[in-house]
Parts: structure tokens; sequence; C-alpha cells
């Protein structure tokens, strides 16, 4: 990322709580959680060439584990958040194992199975879950129950956390993993277990999703089984292709687009759906590089590193 | 051991009743009569286009919203009935054609996540117009005079109407068997589920092609709706479960299939119907399980073509 | 071991699909800085052959040694990381990288290295990167999308990109496939080149004779999934067995590729 622009985008970052109003403190954090799902989903989509239909399952499964962990196994918040994507983590090594074992459509349809079964699992395993009730009260008590504490205590985890992925996709496994999407044939011939870095980019894209899904319970101090049905796997995918799947900081973008439109647009009518679904055909018919499209543009004609990173 | 024999009674006691038995198959293949309209649909769909179409529910519950508007016309007479299946299965043959023409046309050599995105989309637009047409409220419509109270044969007693969905999707599964097997069109439908370059090579119009494959695919969802439309709740989140039974039968029939998903369906049905007796809030997780078990063992399920 | 026998060393390869036998009892053996060629006419089984040295396809039966070592049910991955290096008969680069990058990721790869998940990999291997470059004549066009080169400088980046590991087993499937006459005898010197200057062993599936003529140091000649005959071109070239199954082809081959008539 170009030095001017990202100490611009830390300095509003840190700046937003000082100047706004507690409501949109927690938009912000909404922001922030949103950020780290759908770069979370961007890492296998954009970086792997893997689309899942089930990403939801792990931003689920994050929040139920900090849930559980704070309400019946009384952790306190930090530990909590240590156990979301170690949970998420978890299930994502075996949910992957076994859908790394097959391809595009097969490959989304398996992780779309995975992710009804952990919502009926939800649903049903009510003595653990609370089933249909979900879990409640959970929000954070202490220091981090003022907002603006909690905002900053999520800029710095959703900070570190994107932090590593930058580092991750700069690495030589990111190097892999965009040859991966290119051509994943072509990639074993050159030595690299092509199965192994799949699954292992499915466990840490599952984990982060988790840690996002755990700050968020927490924020809004509730979980539900419908964070895991089928029609929440629809939103790290728009909020990936709104930004860009083509660049680190694309999904971000798209992610504070979505927040925002939302919550503004919820504000007018009961029928956000219905907008969602329009400004997503004007997208997929109209704007498929997404917002930080001509970035993309820019950057097939620029060696790596130039501007934006891919 | 006590506890074993326990066991066994609580989920297979009723083994031994002959007649509960036959009434839970009954119910369970008319059930699969249902989801097989949606998913034959869909099925052909994703055959030819490899689109997996998630709007297939909505289309299903337009149908049913369609169906009990007409209805109105005539409540329980049998003219109303059959209009409002006409009408069900028309309206939603046009739906299927605009949607196709105007929005899935231009998306078909984009990458998976547009596709997705795109039906995605139509999920949501649909189902908060239904709730814009018709209120949020749940909406019934009358069993048609003919068809209502229960039928007895065999020392059973068993809805009429349920008798008689069972015949009708037999006839319509006919109907699609002749159409696919016997005529011009069907047989470009059957070839464009195995190559589709193949076949715009040869010269056929593949676009009015899969706009009459979308179209007719919405039809029979919308057909489906109307049928469900008497002894459903028609209310908006009708589409929900739906497209979700709809894709496992598609997964285990194998996609593309019709036949496979006339099998997939009764199995879902019946495995359905008695899986809540045995298992009651196990019941749902059997049928992703078996989802996920196809897909990774199997994943062109019993009647697909391997790709 | 190296040096202590042949490189590569196939015993009795076997393969069925489905009721036909695509190989059916192969033997062979090459030695250190060969340059051998495995022709044959079409179905003979090169494909077949080929795939199941690389890894792609498993073996019924037969076994494959490399340096010695059994590599009969190895993957992909593995042989390449031992020093078996591959091309593909239909272009196979990393289109969305630059040629450069496509360098890195391939010597990552035949590092083992592509697990870590910290390091910045921008730099790494730039200066081995730009050597193999230079070496296959791309030096100009290291910055540009692989999916952007013209199609004879995408089978240069592949012929850098199989060197990239040092690999000491060579294999090119179709190396100068879809290529013009002239281009196919420049391509092919320029990999003996650079072969015979490195020390490589190159085992090539080839149906250009013209090619195979130029370079070949021994040909194998596969038939109906076995081995027809074997030895030096000139050998081969006067084999009457040889001449019986080629003679159709060769006669079309000959007229069209080979009017100073190097073959008999």
């Amino acid at each position: 990322m170009r030095l001017p622009l990202t100490v611009l985008l830390m300095v509003c970052g840190i700046a937003v709580p000082l100047v706004v109003s507690e409501f949109w403190t927690f938009i912000a954090i909404e922001v922030l959680v949103f950020a780290l799902y759908a770069s979370s989903f961007n890492l296998l989509l954009g970086y792997g060439g893997m689309l899942s239909f089930g990403h939801a399952a792990f931003f689920g499964v994050g929040g139920y584990a900090t849930a559980l962990l704070v309400k019946k196994g009384g952790l306190s918040v930090g530990l909590a958040l240590v156990g979301a994507p170690l949970a998420a983590a978890a299930v994502a090594a075996v949910i992957g194992y076994f859908c790394v074992r097959r391809s595009g459509i097969y490959f989304a349809m398996l992780t779309f199975a995975c992710q009804m079964l952990l919502y009926t699992i939800a649903l049903k395993a009510s003595g653990l879950t609370g089933g249909d009730d979900g879990i409640t009260g959970i929000r954070p008590t202490g220091i981090l129950s003022n907002s603006i504490a909690y905002y900053y205590f999520t800029l710095s985890l959703v900070g570190m956390a994107l932090y590593l992925m930058w580092r991750l996709v700069n690495s030589p496994f990111g190097y892999a993993l965009r040859a991966l999407r290119t051509n994943p044939g072509r990639l074993r011939y050159v030595g690299v277990p092509v199965r192994a870095h799949q699954w292992m980019t499915f466990v840490i894209a599952g984990g982060l999703a988790g840690l996002a899904g755990g700050l968020f319970a927490l924020s809004i101090g509730s979980i539900f089984p419908s964070w895991l049905n089928w029609t929440a796997s629809a939103t790290p995918v728009v909020m990936a292709v709104l930004g860009g799947l083509h660049s680190f900081v694309g999904p971000m973008l798209g992610a504070a687009v979505y927040v925002i439109l939302e919550v503004v647009i919820s504000g007018h009518t009961e029928y956000w759906p219905l907008a969602m679904g329009c400004i997503i055909l004007v997208l997929v018919l109209v704007l498929p590089e997404g917002l930080t499209g001509w970035r993309s543009l820019q950057a097939r004609l620029r060696p790596f590193g130039g501007s934006g990173g891919r | 051991m006590e506890d074993l024999i326990s066991f066994f009674v609580q989920h297979f006691g009723w083994l031994q009743y002959p007649l509960v038995i036959a009434r839970q198959l009954l119910a369970a293949i008319s059930n699969g009569m249902l989801l097989f309209l949606i998913s034959a649909g869909l099925s052909l769909i994703f055959g030819v286009s490899r689109i997996l179409n998630f709007a297939h529910g909505v289309l299903f519950m337009l149908g049913a919203y369609l169906a009990v508007t007409i209805a109105l016309l005539g409540p329980g007479t049998i003219t109303a009935y059959l209009a409002a299946l006409i009408g069900g299965t028309a309206g939603l043959f046009v739906v299927g054609a605009l949607v196709e023409t105007g929005l899935l046309r231009r998306i078909y050599h984009a990458p998976h996540e547009f596709q997705l995105l795109l039906t995605f989309a139509l999920v949501f637009i649909f189902g908060d117009v239904v709730k814009l047409l018709w209120g949020r409220e749940d909406h019934s419509m009358a069993v048609p005079s003919l068809l209502t109270g229960a039928t007895r044969g065999f020392g059973l007693t068993f809805p009429t109407y349920r008798l008689f969905l069972i015949v009708f999707g037999l006839f319509v599964a006919a109907v699609l068997w002749y159409l696919l097997q016997r005529t011009r069109w069907g047989i470009f439908v059957r070839a464009a589920t195995m190559d589709r370059q193949m076949l715009s090579a040869l010269g056929v119009n593949t676009h009015r092609l899969f706009t009459g494959v979308f179209a007719a695919g919405a039809g029979l969802a919308g057909l489906g709706g109307a049928l469900a439309a008497p002894i459903v709740a028609v209310g908006p989140g009708l589409h929900v479960q739906v497209i979700i039974d709809a894709f496992v039968v598609v997964v285990i029939g194998g996609m593309g299939s019709v036949f496979g998903a006339l099998v997939g369906s009764l199995l879902v049905g019946i495995v359905n119907a008695f899986g809540l007796l045995a298992f009651p809030s196990l019941a749902v997780v059997l049928t992703f399980a078996l989802m996920a078990v196809i897909l990774i063992v199997r994943p062109w399920g019993l009647f697909g073509s391997r790709e | 071991m190296a040096g202590s026998g042949p490189v590569l060393r196939v015993e009795n390869l076997h393969k069925n699909f489905g009721g036909v036998q695509a190989l059916g009892g192969v033997d062979l053996e090459v030695e250190k800085g060969e340059f051998r060629a495995i022709i044959g006419p079409n179905g003979a089984g090169k494909s077949t052959f080929f795939n199941t040295l690389t890894g792609l396809i498993r073996a019924d039966s037969g076994r494959t040694l490399f340096e010695g070592r059994n590599i009969t049910r190895q993957t992909p991955d593995t042989l390449a990381r031992l020093g078996v290096a591959r091309t593909f008969q239909i272009t196979s680069v990393f289109s969305d990288l630059t040629a450069l990058q496509n360098l890195q990721v391939a010597l990552l790869g035949y590092r083992g290295a592509t697990w870590n998940p910290w390091r910045s990999a921008r730099t790494i291997g730039l200066e081995r990167s730009n050597q193999l470059l230079h070496l296959v004549g791309l030096a100009e066009v290291t910055d540009l999308l692989a999916g952007t080169l013209a199609h004879g400088d995408q089978k240069r980046l592949e012929l850098a990109i199989a060197l990239a590991g040092r690999p000491r087993l060579l294999l090119l499937d179709e190396p100068t496939a879809g290529m013009t006459a002239r281009e196919r005898l420049e391509s092919i010197r320029l990999v003996h080149r650079i072969a015979s200057e490195l020390g490589l062993t190159v085992v090539f599936t080839e149906h250009d004779m013209a090619v195979v003529f130029e370079v070949a140091t021994r040909i194998s000649v596969l038939h109906q999934g076995r081995l027809l005959a074997e030895g030096t071109p000139e050998a081969v070239r006067n084999d009457p067995q040889v001449q019986q199954v080629y003679l159709g082809d060769a006669v079309i081959d000959a007229e069209r590729d080979d009017p100073e008539g190097r073959l008999a």
C-alpha cells in the first residue's frame, strides 16, 4: 500500500470515535469487524481462487465460541477472543480437509452443506447454543463496556490481524497462493503440495473470520443461529466484490461501504434486502471490478509491489 | 440392555404399525412430488447453464402467491383452482424468461462469484417484493371442492389432495420425460447438459435454449408453488427452506438429471418423513450430512454426469 | 548415487484404461547427459508414458527409478523437489503473475519454501530468477505479465520454470508443439545448448522428426504401448520395423517437414 494512504487511513481510524457520536462509533466498530471478515473471505477467493458459499460458518462459530466462553465459561473478553479464532480455525481444519478435495462448484456446494450442518446444530443443540433464542447478554463489562474503548480494542485487534494477513499475502506462502489461483495444476509441478496449501488457506481464512465474529458478537452483545443461515453467506461475497477482489484493501472498502449503506438505508425503510439486491445487480452488471477496479487495471501494467499491491 | 430396548422402542417403535408406515410413506411421496417440481427445474438449469439458481425457492414462492391471489376469484371452486395453477405456471414462466434474458444472459461468462451474487440478489429482491405486494402475514388457499377430504383405501384414510399431488406429480414427470426424450428441444437440452460448447459449434441457438430452459424451470417451480399453496402457509419465509431441500435433492440426484431429481426428491421426502419419526431433532441434520457425504464421495450424484 | 547408474530407469510399466492397454510393459534406461527422444505414432502411449513418469497417472504395475531411487508412487510435487522437472505440451505458466514472479514462485516451490507466511517474498531469488530469464532469452520481459507474452516466449518461460529447481532430469512434453517449423529447430537447439551447459539429462516426446534428428542422442520408439526399437538415431532410422510402423506418417511428415530427405 502506498505509504501516505496508509498513514491517512490510520489517522482516520484513530480519530473516528473522537469526532462522531456513539451511534456512529458502533457503526465504525461494525465496519472494522466486517473489514476483517471480508478480507478473510478474499484470502480464499481473490488470492487463492477458492469460492466458498459457506464462509459465514466461521464467522458464526467464532461468535458462538466467544459467547459460550464468556457466558458459560466465565472467561474474560481477551481470552474469549483468543478462543474465537482458534475454534473457528479448528472447525475450518475439519471442514477444509474434506472441501479441498473438490474444486469449483462442488467445493462451493460442500462448503454450503457444511455451513448448513452447523446452522442446524446451532438451532437444535439448544442446551448448548440456546437454540432459536441464541445467546444474549454477552456485552463486555468493565472498561470495554465503553464504546470508545471497545472501538480502540477492536481497532488494535483488527489492525494486527490485517497486518498479519498483509505479511501473509506478500510472503512465499502468499506467492504460492496467487500462483494457485492462476494455475493450480502447474503449481504442483514446481514442487508445491497444492492441496495442503489450499487447506492451510482455508484454516487461516476461517480463523480470521472467527475473530471477526467474536468481536462482533461481543459488540452487539448477542448471537443467533441466523448468523449461520445460508442467506448470511452472501455478505462476505458482496463486500469483497463490491470493494474489488484484486486488491488488498478492496474488501475493506467494500465492507465500509456496505455497512454504511445498510445503516443509512435501513434507517429509511424496512426493505433493506430489496435495496441490497438492487445494489448487487448494479455491481454485477455494471461494475464487476468493484470500487477499486481502476486500480486493478493499473496493477496489471505495473510490476507487483508498485501501487496498491495485489 | 434395557436402555437399548427402550432406545429402539422410542425411535423405531413405529415400525410395528404398518398403517403408520403407509401413511408416512404417502405423505413423503406427496411432499417428494412438490420437491421434484422445484428440483427438476433447478437441475435442468444447472445442467444446461452451469448456474446454481439460488433464486429458485423464491420462484416457487411467487407461484404460490400468484395462485393464492388468482384463487380468490372463486375460492374452493375447481375453475379458480385450475386458473391458479395455470396462472402460477405461466406467470413464472414469463418471469423466468425475463430474468434470463435481462440479467442472467449477461453473466454466463463471468466468474462464479458473480453468478452466485446475481441469483442471491434475486432472492433478496423478490423476497421483499412479495412483502410489498402481499404484506407480511401468511395467506392461505382453499383446497378445491373436488379434492377436499380424505380417501379411504386399504384401511387407510389419506387426504385426497395429497393423493392428487402424487398422481399429478407423476403426470408432470411423464410429460417431462416425453419432452426430454422424444422432442428435438429435449435432445438439445440433454446435449447441452453434456457439452455446451459442442452444441453451439453445431449451430444450435444456445441463447434461445438457455432462455427456454430457465423459463421452463421457473414455470415448474411456479407450478410447484401453486400446487403447494392449498396445503402450506404462504408467507414471505416460504422460500428459505425450500431451496435448501432442492439443493440436497439436486446433489443427490445429480446435477442436470431430471430422473435424478425424481429419485432424489422421493429419497429426501422419505428420509425426512421417517427421520422425523425416528429422530425428530436430528432429521434435519441427516439431510445435510447426506448432502456433504455425496459431495465428498460422489459429487456428480446418482445420475449426474461426471465432469 | 548420481553418476553410478542410469539417471532414469523404467521397469515393466503397465497401464490399463478400462480395458484399453495403454502401456504393456515398457522398459527404459536413460544415462546421464543423454538427450533421449521418445517417438511413436499416435496412440502409441507416449502421453500415458510421460504422465506416468511425472506422477500424473498411477501405473498399474512396474517401477520407475530416478537415480536409483524408487519414484513410482510419488506425487508430482515430490518429484519436482527431488530434481525431476517437466514442461507441458500446452503451455502452462502463471498468467496473472509477471515472468519474474513466475520464476520466483518456481524457486520457492522447488526449495519447499512456500510455507513461510511472514518473510517478504518480493526480493527472494531475484538474482537467480533474472539469471534464468536471461538464459532463455527473456531478459527484456521480466516485468510483463506472463499471460501477455507471445506464445514462443511463454514456452521459454516454461523452460526457465522447469530449470529453476536445478533439476537433474528434464522431461519435456512435445516441447515444440504449436510452433512453426523454423521456431521448432531454434527452440530445440536452445534447449539442447542449455542442457549441455548445465549437464542435464533430457527425455522428450516429439512428433516432428526434424526436431528429433537435430538433437537426440538416442531414440526410443513406442508402438501400441510397448518399446518397438531403441538406439542411436541412425540405427532407429534404418530399423525396418520402425520404417514399417512409420511408413504412413513418415511419408507425409517427410514431404512436409523434411525436404532435404533426412529420413530414409
